[in-house]
């Protein structure tokens, strides 16, 4: 089960919390409850410290260890994520 | 009041003919901070270094580049500023065309949302988008940010 999703970019301010405001909606639209999601920046992003993760393709490199991520090609694209959110939610 | 009236003054709003690369790109798009005292001028290098060692993260999407580092790489107070280019400029070979540049000095994670969904908003509608590259005066560019805070 997914309870918690991190967003990383690299400093932790911008694109991730973009990206997190999009995640929030995405659930909501989902109709998935129960998740928390918060935005930090990629030095955070280690195992353990949330259930999946989601970041931007220039970033794909620096999270290859991590077990669950989203990657996503455009992180302006609503769409593409709710797809893949959708995807990995109902993995279980 | 809304957050964004204290976040974007006119002043730091500018719109720029052309840049020969990034790098001045970034110089460009983060003077009028260093200008108005909301960020030490190394924040200029920070962002360059984190460019070199990460790649253009801050670039959105086509069009748009939210240009920030971290709080702690020389944020004053918090503050945004935006340059409109009227050349594009590739911050990668293969990357997104960019024309606006807003760019962000953060002192904490959390207090620029309003100004981000106000962004986010702007940018994931084709007219929008269109209003923001066709704008000819820092005016037009203001406005058109102030109102999208405002829609909701």
């Amino acid at each position: 089960m997914v309870h918690s999703i991190m967003c990383c970019c690299g400093s932790g301010l911008g694109s991730s919390m973009l990206v997190r405001m999009n995640v929030e909606k995405a659930l909501k639209k989902l109709g998935a409850s129960g998740i928390s999601v918060s935005h930090s920046s990629l030095s955070d992003a280690a195992e353990g410290a949330a259930d999946l993760f989601v970041v931007g393709k220039d970033l794909a490199n620096f999270v290859k260890e991590l077990p669950r991520v989203i990657i996503l090609d455009n992180i302006m694209d609503k769409a593409e994520l709710e797809t893949k959110l959708k995807a990995e939610i109902e993995k279980e | 009041m809304k957050e964004i009236y204290n976040m974007l003054k006119k002043e730091n709003i500018q719109i720029i003919s052309k840049v020969k690369d990034w790098r001045e790109a970034i110089h460009v798009a983060v003077q009028p901070l260093v200008n108005g005292g909301y960020c030490e001028a190394r924040y200029i290098d920070e962002i360059i270094k984190n460019t070199e060692k990460l790649g253009p993260y801050y670039v959105l999407c086509e069009n748009l580049a939210l240009v920030h580092g971290s709080t702690d790489q020389g944020v004053l107070k918090r503050q945004i500023a935006i340059t409109l280019l009227e050349e594009p400029i590739k911050f990668k070979e293969d990357g997104y065309n960019v024309r606006v540049m807003v760019t962000l000095a953060a002192t904490d994670s959390d207090s620029h949302m309003e100004i981000l969904q106000a962004m986010s908003q702007l940018f994931s509608e084709q007219d929008s988008v269109q209003n923001i590259l066709n704008a000819r005066t820092e005016n037009e560019i203001y406005d058109l940010f102030i109102h999208a805070t405002e829609d909701k």
